[in-house]
């Protein structure tokens, strides 16, 4: 590439389908950003998404995109990584999308650890379908499938990915594009499964965690001096705590990825060449004789 | 006498090795010269339970089993009341009673009785009770003259990598099997004979190692599956060989995943596939749905058990025809064939992946537990005759703007790039789209989208594996049917003209999109027509019947009780209908 791209070439004419206000444009603009300023060019990158508001995302990043069914954003993502590991591959979801429906998957994938980011764009309530409960939203979250408060607890992805092997997990708030640009840098450039969960306030149905709630209710952990992002135990500790949320680069570790240990060639599968007449495809059936 | 047909049942307790000395048996059959079938029949679980495994073997090829068990090897009082009642009247059993003793009205006096101590000789004489198979096939190769040099050599080569001394003791296993029999039924021989023919240059496969095989040698290079009988074994296989062609395979954590990582590898450009039976089968449709909206060329092979739900897992059953036609919410193209043979697995899995490209929607290869998990002879594959056809892939630079992935065409078809190619950047939204793949929900782009997709089906039919005609094609009565059904109707047919009643048989290779011209055109001057499947409602007499209106000359002839049909389930339908309308005189 001659001349560096901009994120204005990871744009989409397609309008946005989103309220104003939403969230979900921080994490967009703060992506676009992200690819351009690692040099990334638009048809080495697959991006897929699932289900919901946030799953519209993907009609809006300039990219080869895949919007499939609710919940299934994950084993696309790892499949297109196997079959072409050349490509930058992006998967993004709303809370629903991995910690419900696709939260087998969520659980995989992270075990996997493909070279590839998931970004999980967290408003903790049902948007597209106006505004049910989730999987993050507080217990006792009142909507029109919980009139007598949400009796569930909320999931908290990060531990749950930290418990199941995740190698790089972060949080950032779509608000801090600041922040949430070099984190989803780090992840992208992360050699392994990166989970980047960004708080995206929902204006429309969420009443209760808004901006001003998260900029009340948040902190980077880079705050506290000690901070290991290396360290496991570390990372327990802020995710557990049941104070303000963490944001930044919580935990990293290096594992052989799912591409190093499935004995891909060194091509991408994609270049592979297909000849059905090779000598060796035949002698196959000797092993039948 | 009788030479050279035969069918072996060798039954006892799941786990005790039966399996492994049922493929023996296979083997030494093939070897020396005779077309043989295996039908598995096991309990869904790995230790315990009455299992059997049956092998037949004949001058010609059956793909199916016969009218009665003319030889079976018991190793417990179990499994001769399972299926005492199947022998044929002047077959044998080989029982061993070392701990038990048949009962006197279980004793049928129509076959032979030849009792042996098996497991008292396995365990006291050779001293190891693991070769009891092994003694059963010694006295089973001595009683039916099967050729003792080609038991030795097949038991070699089973045992060589578990060592000299394991292949020690089944040699001496295999000698003390026969020696039991020349000894103590010197004057009672079997009634059974087998001379060696020839054993040219022939396989002995099972169908679903054949699905595995062509899918490869068809350029998938990709598969993704999670374990599920009787479909398993496809994937077993993709993961041996898929590698060393520069492929990869994925056990995936269930089938949601295992379909979508198919979608989206293909997607990304690779021939990809899954394999799966009902349940996994049932999890996959949504995804399948995407993949018909996002044209993503997909094969799906489904290996049928018995259902609902859990069902029979390991037995067989046609039940899924309709899942795989109607399942799914909204419309979408799609392609269904299935093989009647080992031989046709091979070569409908390689075309399977050409047809997914061509026509960039989901391919099933329907295919059922009595076919998919026997074991036949067939001869050498002939990989010259596949070839590959990507379709309308594009992977050359195009122009951003210009190029539309979902482009209308007269053939339904559009050009598809991959991830990578310059300029082809898009989205391939499960939303309706236009034809750049914007989501839209403008009316007239979505009738129009609808035609275009259903459009394929139309023209994907003249590349759709065609019919074959069995039999005299100018015969009054006609019969449909497919898949492992194949076999047993067809020797259902021989055996009606040996009796002077001609049949033909449409064997249908493709099911879906219907081949509605040339079963209307078979069935039209039929007296009588006969569908033959094993499912309780007549599925695909009812597609039959969907296009062709109601028939009233058309009749069902159903087995659902998880066992595949013995062609006599078929010749007797047909005389008792065929005489009360008075047919089988008037074509003597």
């Amino acid at each position: 590439m001659a001349t560096m791209l901009t994120p204005k070439d990871f744009a989409t004419a397609t309008p946005s389908w989103w309220c104003a206000g939403c969230g979900d444009y921080g994490v967009l603009s703060a992506l676009k950003q992200a690819l351009a300023e690692l040099g990334k060019v638009p048809k080495d990158v697959a991006f897929v998404s699932g289900i919901g508001c946030s799953g519209k995302i993907s009609g809006y990043l300039h990219s080869y995109a895949f919007h499939g069914v609710h919940g299934r954003a994950l084993p696309v993502a790892t499949a297109v990584k196997l079959a072409n590991r050349d490509l930058t591959v992006i998967a993004a979801g709303g809370d629903g999308d991995g910690y419900a429906i696709g939260a087998g998957h969520f659980l995989h994938a992270v075990r996997r650890n493909p070279n590839m980011t998931y970004i999980i764009m967290d408003n903790q309530t049902y948007g597209l379908t106006k505004g049910q409960s989730s999987p993050t939203s507080q217990a006792g979250y009142v909507t029109g499938t919980s009139p007598q408060g949400n009796p569930d607890a909320p999931i908290n992805g990060l531990a749950v990915a930290l418990a199941a092997g995740g190698t790089f997990l972060a949080r950032g708030f779509s608000a801090q594009p600041k922040l949430l640009v070099d984190l989803l840098k780090q992840a992208i450039l992360h050699e392994g499964f990166s989970l980047v969960e960004v708080m995206s306030p929902c204006v429309t149905y969420n009443k209760i965690n808004t901006y001003a709630w998260f900029k009340e209710n948040t902190y980077y952990v880079t705050e506290k001096e000690t901070y290991d992002s290396t360290n496991r135990m570390h990372a327990f500790e802020v995710l557990n705590d049941d104070g303000k949320l963490p944001l930044g680069v919580i935990f990293q570790e290096a594992r052989p990825t799912l591409e190093a240990l499935a004995h891909l060639p060194e091509l991408p599968i994609t270049q592979v060449t297909l000849d059905p007449h090779s000598s060796d495809l035949n002698a196959i059936q000797d092993a039948y004789v | 006498m009788i030479v050279n047909n035969i069918e072996i049942m060798f039954g006892g307790q799941a786990g005790d090795g039966s399996l492994t000395t049922g493929d023996l048996i296979a083997g030494v059959f093939k070897r020396m010269g005779l077309e043989v079938y295996t039908y598995k029949d096991f309990p869904s679980r790995i230790r315990g339970g009455h299992t059997n495994y049956v092998i037949r073997a004949g001058e010609r090829p059956n793909y199916g089993m016969a009218d009665f068990v003319d030889g079976l090897v018991a190793f417990d009082l179990e499994a001769v009341e399972a299926h005492i009642e199947e022998m044929r009247p002047g077959g044998f059993v080989i029982f061993d009673n070392t701990s038990e003793v048949v009962p006197e009205h279980v004793k049928r006096d129509d076959v032979t009785w030849y009792e042996i101590p098996i497991g008292r000789m396995a365990k006291v004489d050779l001293g190891l009770e693991l070769v009891r198979n092994t003694i059963a096939l010694g006295a089973l190769g001595a009683l039916i003259g099967m050729d003792p040099q080609a038991v030795r050599t097949d038991v070699t080569g089973v045992y060589k990598r578990k060592g000299e001394k394991v292949v020690d003791i089944n040699i001496r296993a295999i000698e003390a099997g026969e020696n039991f029999v020349s000894e103590h039924f010197a004057q009672t021989p079997s009634g059974y004979a087998l001379r060696a023919g020839i054993d040219g240059d022939r396989l002995i496969m099972m169908g679903n190692d054949a699905i595995g095989y062509g899918s490869l040698v068809g350029g998938c290079r990709f598969m993704a599956g999670y374990p599920i009988t009787p479909a398993t074994d496809v994937l077993e296989w993709m993961a041996k060989y898929a590698p060393r062609y520069g492929g990869v395979t994925v056990q995936a954590e269930d089938e949601l995943a295992a379909i979508n990582m198919v979608i989206g590898a293909s997607f990304t450009g690779v021939r990809s596939m899954t394999a799966t039976s009902g349940p996994g089968q049932a999890l996959m449709t949504e995804a399948i749905g995407l993949a018909g909206v996002l044209e993503i060329p997909i094969v799906v092979v489904e290996c049928a058990r018995t259902g609902p739900s859990t069902g029979m897992p390991t037995k067989t059953e046609q039940s899924n025809l309709n899942h795989l036609i109607f399942s799914g919410h909204g419309e979408i193209p799609k392609i269904v064939i299935s093989p009647g043979t080992v031989e046709d697995s091979f070569y409908l899995a390689a075309q399977a992946f050409n047809l997914a490209d061509k026509y960039q929607c989901p391919v099933f290869i329907l295919t059922e537990q009595a076919l998919c998990q026997s074991k036949a002879t067939l001869p050498r594959l002939d990989l010259s005759r596949v070839h590959i056809d990507r379709g309308k892939m594009v992977t050359e630079p195009v122009v951003f703007g210009e190029y539309k992935r979902f482009a209308f065409t007269d053939d339904g078809v559009s050009p598809r790039v991959i991830p990578g190619v310059e300029g082809g950047m898009h989205l391939a939204p499960g939303s309706e789209h236009n034809d750049a793949g914007v989501i839209t929900e403008n009316t007239k782009n979505r009738a129009r989208m609808m035609e275009k997709r259903m459009r394929k089906m139309e023209s994907a039919r003249p590349d759709l594996p065609t019919p074959l005609v069995h039999g005299d094609p100018r015969a009054e009565i006609a019969i449909l049917g497919y898949g492992a059904n194949r076999g047993p109707i067809c020797e259902a047919q021989d055996r009606l003209a040996s009796q002077g009643v001609a049949t033909r048989f449409l064997e249908l290779r493709t099911l879906w999109p219907f081949p509605e011209d040339e079963v209307r055109e078979f069935i039209e001057n039929a007296t009588s027509v006969y569908v033959v499947e094993n499912n309780y409602t007549g599925q695909l007499e009812r597609l039959i019947r969907y296009v062709v209106g109601p028939l009233e000359r058309m009749h069902r002839v159903l087995k659902y009780n998880g066992r595949p049909f013995r062609p006599i389930e078929i010749i007797e339908p047909i005389e008792r209908l065929s005489a009360l309308r008075g047919l089988t005189g008037a074509q003597r």
